[in-house]
């Protein structure tokens, strides 16, 4: 074992905020950072934003939302804010005084309004407003570390001069997105420190946390580009999880893994190469406790073996034993949801052409930005049809509509303001959305599967209005499918199939039941859960990669006992499943 | 100078850019409440979802609420008197209002409108 040096802890500033999406280990990393930090003689506090924070799991004590010293680690204090609960909490305070005041419907309505992703996020950065400016709270800390970093959406609603005006002074100027902040207590003067701290290179220091993977790096890349614009250009990348190349000698699973990872990692965006980055190893136990948390930013070199026990053959459902279902009522949407890199444009693909393969007609069509994989699948099958809409391209269409029709009468300020509405992450999937939505109307006749959808929250706003209902009227209009509104067609698991795509990992699994419990809300139960690139269902021989295989275990088991109705488990494959015969090895049919 | 208050409907921004389309006349609304302003005029804006307790605490909006529901804003009071419910006013019937004397141009919408947009911030 040799301790090395590692490029993003070298003189760190005060604060170190590490990012990335679920799953990637963020939180596993910062966990040993504040660690590494505290041993070496410093101050540290350690911030945590998972809703499902397991800081105080890792550390074996309970913490919540108070600065807690943990007495295994001198040094180390940490403290949990959920970001729901403080958008939970906003709601509350909005909303608690009408209670019973204003009619039901209406206080619910009100409710949807703030229940969206960035009401949760600009909660989260006003709990954390304070640690970056008020000295009083921090002076006892060397470093602040955060496991998560807001989005440039959020910072650059905080910058824009114009959101200002009269806005939390008034508090009932035309705003936009920044609505949120209406109910906030801080002053403005606080969020202009708090933006100011993050971009200042001697006090804040960016750390992208990223996997081996193509999608993964991408994302990361469009973070990085999004951040560096708004100032903050003190950015760091560690790459996660890497295979160590040891291990490939010991299956051919493990070779095909840690030939892809080296792909990808070749494959990098030129602006994520001239990063300063780091790279750390895949290990083979839970990282949970001091002592694993220690290892992990330290070479292993060699593992040892570890007993495994496991069947070599994981009797789990497959693939095609949920698209057997689906194919029983002969047509429908089949919508594949989940966050990004859980593979859902491969599964959507998979489900298309194990219908095809059934001789069902199928449409399917995919927001995959490599577009690869559509390409090869064009006029594979007799039955399936393939059309693909680039995500960017239709945001941008939308947002220059948008500016170019609706905005044209506005002043600067107005237009700036117009401009950064329509950056908020919601404009993607409405114009996503939209872009798919000719196509859904097909589903009256034969098979339309996606890999993309909106989420509950966007949804039930959109059915609120009645504008979505008349959208969709329109397109569906002359489907001669019966119903009365398209939020019952997604409503009807007989008409729209919704997917839910997760990794056998703790962030995902967490991740999916929120989304879970978000279509909930919108009245759409989920039909079914596919489990994906799950390595107990692939045999794999590496130790490794084995004991990877058993962490899985207890991640299927919740997802068969507690979420869903029905599920499947598809194997990580040790080729990209591209082309008909490997997107069927995917539904287990080989 | 009467006092014009608009009560919006439950929204996260008043441009309405988050809906399946964004509403022209929200956005040409803002534009005229912007005008009305630089006139002199008197014009307040509550927004259903970020100042509830505005409409509660106004009697004659509340009972807007219970008799009609959300569906009916936005509601506009002059004075503390319903002036118009269920669409929002033209430049025009703002200036008469405000008791604007300056000739009104009006903004002409573009297209259909199709109103009922929303937001999902």
């Amino acid at each position: 074992m040799t301790d090395r040096q590692l490029k993003f802890l070298n003189k760190p500033p005060r604060f170190l905020f590490f990012t990335g999406k679920g799953g990637v280990g963020k939180t596993s990393i910062a966990c040993a950072t504040a660690i590494k930090l505290a041993e070496a003689g410093q101050r540290v506090l350690l911030v945590s934003t998972d809703p499902a924070s397991n800081v105080g799991q890792v550390f074996g004590i309970s913490i919540g939302n108070k600065i807690t010293p943990i007495t295994s680690v001198p040094g180390l204090a940490a403290l949990e804010i959920d970001p729901q609960a403080a958008a939970q909490a906003y709601r509350d305070r909005i909303v608690g005084p009408v209670r019973g005041v204003l009619p039901d419907a209406t206080v619910k309505g009100i409710e949807e309004q703030l229940s969206g992703a960035c009401t949760t996020e600009i909660a989260a950065f006003d709990e954390f407003t304070a640690l970056l400016t008020k000295s009083a709270l921090t002076a006892d800390y060397d470093h602040i570390i955060f496991d998560t970093a807001p989005t440039g959406h959020t910072i650059r609603l905080l910058q824009l001069p114009g959101a200002w005006s009269g806005f939390l002074e008034a508090g009932k100027s035309d705003a936009s997105c920044l609505g949120p902040l209406a109910g906030l207590e801080k002053q403005r003067t606080q969020y202009r420190a708090a933006v100011e701290a993050l971009a200042d290179e001697a006090r804040t220091r960016l750390i992208l946390v990223a996997r081996a993977q193509q999608a993964t790096l991408r994302e990361v890349a469009r973070t990085h580009e999004e951040l560096a614009a708004i100032g903050l250009l003190q950015q760091y990348l560690v790459i996660n999880g890497i295979l160590p190349p040891a291990e490939a000698d010991k299956d051919p699973l493990a070779a095909a893994i840690h030939e892809r990872e080296c792909v990808a990692l070749a494959a990098m965006p030129d602006a994520l190469r001239a990063l300063p980055r780091d790279e750390v190893m895949l290990k083979p136990f839970n990282l949970v406790g001091i002592d694993p948390l220690r290892q992990l930013l330290v070479d292993t070199s060699s593992l040892e073996e570890v007993q495994v026990d496991i069947p070599a053959a994981l009797e789990k459902p497959s693939l095609a034993q949920v698209v057997e279902a689906i194919a029983q009522d002969g047509h429908g949407l089949v919508m594949l949801m989940g966050k990004g890199g859980v593979g859902k444009t491969s599964l959507a693909a998979a489900v298309a052409v194990e219908l095809a393969h059934r001789g069902l007609p199928v449409h399917l069509t995919t927001s995959d930005p490599a577009a690869h994989l559509a390409e090869t699948l064009k006029g594979a099958l007799d039955n399936l049809t393939v059309s693909r809409i680039d995500p960017e391209q239709e945001t941008e269409r939308y947002r220059q509509h948008v500016l170019k029709t609706k905005g044209a009468k506005l002043d600067a300020q107005g237009l700036a303001m117009l401009e950064e509405d329509l950056r908020s992450p919601c404009t993607e999937e409405i114009a996503v959305f939209q872009a798919f939505s000719h196509i859904i109307r097909e589903a009256g006749k034969q098979f339309v599967v996606m890999d993309t959808a909106p989420t509950g929250h966007t949804l039930l706003l959109l059915d609120a209005t009645g504008a979505y209902y008349r959208e969709v009227t329109r397109q569906m209009g002359k489907s001669g499918l019966h119903y009365s509104t398209p939020m019952m067609q997604l409503q009807d698991t007989l008409r729209t199939k919704v997917l839910i795509a997760t990794l056998a990992e703790t962030t995902p699994g967490l991740e999916a039941a929120n989304l879970q419990e978000d279509l909930r809300r919108a009245g759409i139960e989920p039909w079914a859960w596919i489990i994906n690139m799950s390595v107990a269902a692939a045999a794999a021989q590496s130790p490794l990669l084995r004991q990877r295989a058993i962490n899985e275990l207890r991640e299927i088991e919740a997802v068969a006992s507690r979420h869903a109705r029905r599920y499947a488990v598809v194997p990580l494959l040790k080729e990209e499943p591209v082309g008909v015969n490997r997107l069927l090895e995917l539904t287990g049919k080989n | 100078m009467k006092t014009i208050q608009i009560f919006d409907p439950a929204r996260c921004c008043s441009t309405g850019v988050c809906g399946v389309d964004v509403d022209q006349q929200l956005v040409d609304f803002s534009a005229d409440v912007e005008w009305a302003r630089q006139q002199g005029a008197q014009v307040e804006r509550f927004n259903l979802a970020q100042q509830p307790m505005t409409f509660a605490e106004n009697a004659v909006v509340k009972n807007l609420l219970e008799r009609s529901g959300a569906e009916a804003l936005p509601l506009i009071l002059v004075d503390g008197e319903v002036a118009l419910a269920g669409r929002y006013p033209t430049r025009t019937e703002l200036a008469r209002w405000a008791g604007i004397s300056k000739p009104v141009i009006e903004i002409k919408p573009a297209g259909g409108c199709c109103g009922g947009s929303s937001c999902c911030c």
